[in-house]
């Protein structure tokens, strides 16, 4: 009787729990990548579509606040900003305590709490030859005792994990004490990044293999379902510690960088919305991988997509110059906008045979050939206004960055055409430009195969005809760029670089002579100019640095090295009922601070 | 019959032996060299060598061809080197989304082409005769590509009558809304050339001796088409169909992309850019397999239908 | 004395029934008109010079009541470029004396060369950097035109020739060729493209033909293979082999003829298939090089207009390949109802 009795009470508590949960629908959000992910093995990672993932799922020791602009670092994993002594070179960072994994078949049921141990391995991973890691350059050569684990694991074929090194010391169960090799001011900032994010050991070994497929993190967000190169579904991670929402205003952009007497009027909107609120609100998040432009922009439109980065070619169709067109704002969309942390730069490689070297000749024919860039034209016309001319090898937004700085190489190609008539480079019969000596000339660009990249041909070759030079097209798959770029076969090309942590020096290093056949795409190699850099490689980010790099860079002009050319402008479109967005330059993807209102959705 | 089976069966090694040594040496010539995108953006020398001493690459041309024909034969053909995804278990998944565009297109295709042909053959010369076949041409005129822009955005984004890209896990679903669209673009494209060819086929055989005394002998036309005709001109229809077989394989790269359908036409433009040799190989080896295959069935075809073939 | 009248040959016929076929002449006039445009382009008589940029950024065609004002419209930098007043932050110019003696002896050449004025309106709009629409469309004929023609005739004979041996021999021969077959088809369409032209180096027209061409042939092949495999053991084979006929003669003399409609029917859709391939390859970036204009770059280039409002070059190249097509297929077919033996009254 009393079985029977309990059966239907069970049924009937069911019945309303789940009527109680249904009351309650889940909030979904809808977002797309433009390229397919690659895995969720934060060691293997190098693309930003997957990070963005990654940044979800797994926490690294800091992270960037929201809100702040210039962006500023904040912990995450660590309990507190580490502690740096020993001028930049002795780094102690303490964890939070009741951080948990979330729950995986290894763990057994055990909730499984992450300490300054899985710090340890997480950077240990980057060392092992076994996983080719591309973000491994942020430890290498850095920490104390961990390059010489990696050339023991090459010469073994085996990565001892277990071994002690003074530069990773474990102080206690939650405190983690790094000793670097030499200064460093930019650790805190390789610490941020999403690949950098805390695994743990025993799940690693468990999937050896197949860690792609199993990444288990501490962060807000766990995988959920996931068909490769078509769906991700990322669902709340039930063991994610109690956070609040309480970003502070970032600070106004056009008064100064004091957040408290300066606020940005835009964070009010954001903060009203999302204060005090639990992290994270939104339940389920959906992301579909959609590589066409137009299809992702036909999806939004029609309400499909919650938020949708827009390509600079489409922004007519949203846009009117930089603002909304009156038929979205109608609608409620926002756009976000701001500019990306990169720069596009044109490089002529200074080994080449034929446009290479130091002597006057060359350097006026590459100056020439810079000044013959039409950069407002490119802006206007390939970019749709989506950028803006930027000279400096620093973006705006990056430590270091001159608002200030006038390029010497500026379009103009009167002063072009009589610098080469002056130095010697004669037309000949076909009415091409050829060297001093009489020997032909042709300028040999290279571009990947898409079809944005034929714009870039079509312009190269107007400017080349401006100065009555050959234009020759070299058409390469990308990694083959990549490949010729590293074995200083490219003669020029427009390359670009974004920053991988907020800091000058990620860009300046593009021209360092030891990177040639690394990223050095313009093979520079000139000791005055190393010299000059490593200088700068000791200082913290300050007016003296700053100092430096205008010389670096107003060298890299007068020796017609590189041009660069513009900035870009990221747009970023979000839905009405989409809550709390405000797009971050370093953050690639912000999604456990945002929160959805259905009723803002229009109604079926 | 078995002689000629077996023998068939025989040479089909020689084939994929062919097949196996031009993708391998095309590949290593022309096909690129993944170590530096995989590399990343800061990858010293080292690195690029630790990354080829990884996938393999590294080792003497031979070696590698000798582990090749060795994943043919056990089936296994490693992981992508971009995602580190099974090579099987991209094929076993992709295939699925692939097929369910593009059986129901060749099923569609196929019966529209026949049935269409059928009909302008019966009425050749007419009116209605040249109307269809200046319609399908002029249909057919119009470029894969143009279509799909065109069509995304005018029946999915401003009529609104398919979703605009997408896919699920049901089948029902992805046949009733998902792969609509697509189907049908690819449709225009495809019924065309095929309507052509067969009403050529067809017509050769109206013009046989054999149809003359059938109708003298008061065959119904109807009968004479069906029956006759039909089993006649079957022979290279159902050949063109079974060639065309492998290339479901393929899968359809266009409608793919542009309507975020996981299937294997994409996944195989993607392993050629990025250089993944893996998926490369496997995609080659089971393209062969199935050309092969499908030759054979119809050459086989060929006798069973046709007594006078001779196909030695 | 009895004279015999001659009777007239299988061409005269042939000729005669295409006269009757209304179609068939609309489309041979078709034809020869874009043939004739095509001429004209190549000497140069016609459209000589697409490249010069006439209009504004993306001019929208004069007769359309649509049109608005261009967004593009050329923008003259306000900012004259300042090359000379920037700050060298303590360094030397290595080029400093060619500087000033430039400005010595141009003092006057202030901001940047006058621009020419450029149309509002183009009579079919212009692209996105102001070239004329019906310029780059008469020129692009020229090129998708000769393009389509030559491959489809390198593919065809081709596939004709290897068709022919391995349906007739047999045997061996089959095999070898059916192996060839088996090959070329299971590469990824995408990797042969890519070792053809890493062979061929160079990125011209000559590229693109031999891309189509070299690929193309397998289609007519397996057809042409099925043709005589089907004819090889028909009476009129076996008469002539028993009157003596060489194999080389009854392969071409005998069957060929019996085969050629099927053979046409394949040029005219490898001539079709192979202009609209060009578009494919030029989406995955083997297309014709910058300074060539093709229909497959300008439905590239329209491939992103569409959705920007901007469709004058999608339809203008769109309808001008369908046109051609379409006349080229019908006289193809008029052609083969012209010519075929058994429709003779």
């Amino acid at each position: 009787m009393i079985n029977h009795m309990a059966k239907r009470l069970i049924i009937l508590l069911g019945c309303m729990a789940s009527l109680a949960y249904a009351a309650t629908p889940e909030k979904v959000l809808h977002l797309e990548l433009s390229a397919a992910e690659t895995g969720f093995d934060p060691v293997a990672t190098s693309d930003l579509n997957t990070a963005a993932i990654e940044q979800q799922l797994f926490e690294a020791l800091l992270t960037y606040d929201y809100l702040a602009r210039p962006v500023r670092l904040i912990p995450r994993l660590a309990a507190t900003m580490p502690v740096v002594t020993d001028q930049g070179k002795t780094w102690v960072f303490t964890l939070k305590k009741g951080v948990y994994f979330c729950p995986d078949p290894v763990f057994k049921g055990q909730l499984r709490e992450a300490t300054a141990q899985d710090v340890v391995y997480t950077i240990m991973r980057f060392m092992d030859p076994k996983n080719r890691s591309p973000y491994k350059f942020l430890v290498d050569g850095k920490i104390i005792g961990l390059d010489e684990l990696g050339d023991e694991a090459r010469k073994s074929g085996h990565f001892n994990y277990n071994a002690s090194i003074a530069g990773l010391e474990v102080l206690d169960r939650y405190t983690l004490k790094i000793r670097l090799k030499t200064t460093d001011y930019n650790f805190s900032h390789a610490m941020a990044q999403p690949m950098y994010g805390i695994v743990a050991r025993e799940v690693i070994e468990s999937y050896a293999g197949d860690t792609a497929s199993h990444p288990v993190g501490t962060g807000p967000y766990r995988l959920g379902r996931w068909i490769r190169s078509s769906l991700i579904e990322l669902e709340k991670n039930p063991n994610f510690r109690h956070e609040v929402w309480d970003f502070g205003s970032g600070s106004d952009p056009k008064l100064g960088s004091d957040p408290k007497n300066n606020p940005d009027p835009a964070d009010a909107r954001v903060i009203a919305q999302m204060k005090g609120k639990t992290i994270p609100q939104i339940d389920r998040i959906d992301i579909q991988v959609i590589e066409e432009s137009q299809s992702a922009w036909l999806s939004f439109g029609k309400g499909e997509l919650d938020m949708i980065g827009l390509a600079g070619q489409f922004a007519p169709m949203a846009l009117t110059g930089d603002r909304l067109k009156p038929a979205l704002i109608q609608r409620g969309i926002r756009l976000d906008r701001l500019i990306d942390p990169s720069i596009a730069y044109y490089f002529i490689n200074q080994q080449d045979p034929v446009l290479g070297g130091m002597s006057r000749e060359r350097i006026a024919l590459r100056r020439a050939i810079f000044m013959a860039q039409n950069d407002e034209e490119m802006i206007r016309v390939i970019h749709k206004g989506q950028a803006f001319r930027n000279a400096y090898p620093i973006p705006d937004g990056v430590e270091g960055s001159d608002p200030n700085y006038r390029s010497v190489l500026n379009y103009n190609p009167r002063e072009a055409n009589h610098l080469l008539d002056q130095m010697g480079y004669a037309k000949g019969p076909d009415g091409y430009r050829r060297l001093p000596d009489g020997k032909p000339l042709s300028v040999r660009y290279t571009t990947s195969l898409s079809s944005q990249d034929r714009e870039l041909d079509e312009m190269m070759k107007k400017s080349l005809d401006r100065l009555s030079i050959h234009f020759e097209s070299e058409k390469l798959k990308f990694p083959e760029i990549i490949k010729a770029e590293r074995q200083c076969r490219v003669q020029m090309r427009l390359s670009g670089w974004i920053a991988d942590y907020p800091d000058g020096d990620n860009f300046m290093q593009l021209w360092y002579g030891p990177h040639i056949h690394e990223n050095n795409g313009s093979c520079y190699q000139d000791p005055v100019w190393d010299r000059l850099y490593e200088k700068t490689l000791t200082m913290p980010a300050s007016l003296q640095r700053d100092t430096i790099y205008r010389q670096l860079a107003r060298l890299l002009e007068l020796n017609g090295v590189t041009k660069v050319s513009t900035s870009h402008i990221r747009n970023v479109l979000s839905q009405p009922w989409l809550l709390g967005y405000k797009a971050h330059p370093i953050l690639p993807s912000v999604w456990s601070y945002l929160d959805i209102d259905d009723t803002q959705r229009p109604k079926p | 019959m078995i002689a000629y089976l077996i023998r068939r069966i025989w040479q089909m090694i020689p084939t994929l032996l062919g097949v196996v040594l031009l993708v391998f040496f095309l590949f290593n010539w022309v096909g690129g060299d993944p170590a530096y995108v995989l590399a990343g953006k800061m990858a010293s020398p080292e690195d690029i060598a630790n990354i080829r001493h990884q996938l393999g690459i590294d080792r003497p041309l031979w070696e590698q061809l000798w582990i090749f024909i060795r994943q043919i034969v056990s089936g296994d053909f490693g992981d992508s080197w971009s995602t580190h995804e099974p090579v099987s278990q991209i094929f076993r998944t992709r295939l699925g989304p692939s097929m369910t565009l593009l059986i129901p297109l060749m099923i569609l295709e196929t019966a529209v082409a026949v049935l269409m042909a059928l009909l302008v053959s019966a009425f050749r010369g007419s009116l209605l005769d040249r109307s269809l076949m200046v319609a399908s041409t002029m249909v057919m005129s119009i470029s894969l590509l143009v279509y799909i822009i065109v069509g995304q955005y005018v029946f999915a984004s401003v009529l609104g009558w398919f979703p605009v890209k997408g896919w699920s896990q049901q089948l029902s679903q992805n046949l009733t809304t998902y792969a609509v669209l697509p189907v049908l673009l690819g449709l225009l494209v495809s019924v065309a050339p095929s309507l052509r060819l067969y009403r050529t086929f067809i017509l050769d055989e109206v013009g046989q001796d054999y149809v003359r005394t059938a109708r003298a002998k008061g065959v119904s036309e109807t009968r004479i088409l069906w029956v006759h005709v039909l089993r006649n001109a079957g022979i290279p229809i159902v050949t063109n169909l079974l060639m065309g077989l492998p290339a479901l394989l393929t899968g359809a790269f266009l409608l793919e992309r542009f309507f975020a359908i996981p299937g294997i036409g994409r996944e195989i433009i993607l392993a050629v850019e990025r250089s993944d040799f893996p998926i490369i190989k496997a995609a080659t080896v089971y393209v062969a397999m199935a050309t092969l295959v499908a030759n054979l069935l119809g050459d086989m075809l060929y006798r069973v239908l046709d007594p006078r073939v001779n196909l030695d | 004395m009895t004279t015999t009248m001659r009777s007239p040959g299988l061409w005269t016929l042939a000729w005669r029934r295409l006269c009757r076929d209304r179609v068939g002449m609309v489309s041979l006039w078709v034809v020869l008109f874009y043939f004739g445009v095509v001429l004209l382009a190549l000497g140069g008589w016609l459209a000589p010079d697409w490249t010069r940029e006439v209009g504004v950024n993306y001019a929208p065609p004069t007769w359309w009541m649509g049109a608005q004002e261009s967004e593009n419209a050329p923008v003259v930098p306000t900012t004259a470029p300042d090359n000379v007043a920037a700050d060298l932050y303590g360094l030397q110019d290595p080029l400093a004396s060619e500087f000033a003696a430039m400005h010595a002896a141009y003092p006057n050449e202030v901001g940047l060369p006058p621009e020419p004025p450029r149309m509002q309106t183009l009579p079919l709009g212009g692209d996105k950097w102001g070239h004329d629409v019906l310029t780059k469309l008469v020129k692009g004929s020229q090129t998708s035109l000769l393009v389509g023609f030559v491959a489809a005739l390198v593919a065809t004979a081709l596939g004709t020739l290897f068709g022919a041996v391995a349906g007739y021999f047999g045997r061996w021969v089959d095999d070898a060729f059916n192996w060839l077959y088996g090959v070329f088809t299971a590469i990824p369409y995408l990797l042969l493209v890519f070792a053809i032209a890493a062979v061929l180096q160079q990125r011209g027209v000559v590229t693109i033909i031999l891309i189509l061409g070299l690929t193309g042939w397998t289609g007519v092949f397996r057809l042409v293979r099925a043709e005589y495999l089907k004819h090889k053991s028909r009476e009129y084979v076996l008469a002539a082999g028993a009157i003596g006929a060489s194999n080389m003669r009854r392969m071409f003399v005998h069957i060929l003829p019996n085969v050629s409609h099927v053979i046409l029917v394949q040029l005219s859709l490898n001539v079709v298939g192979f202009i609209k391939s060009e578009v494919i390859l030029s989406f995955l970036g083997f297309g014709v090089p910058v300074d060539v204009v093709s229909w497959g770059s300008m439905l590239n280039e329209a491939q992103n207009e569409l959705i920007l409002g901007k469709w004058w070059q999608l339809a203008a190249a769109g309808l001008a390949m369908a046109v051609l097509v379409t006349a080229f297929s019908m006289l193809t077919d008029a052609l083969r109802d012209a010519l075929d033996p058994k429709l003779k009254q």
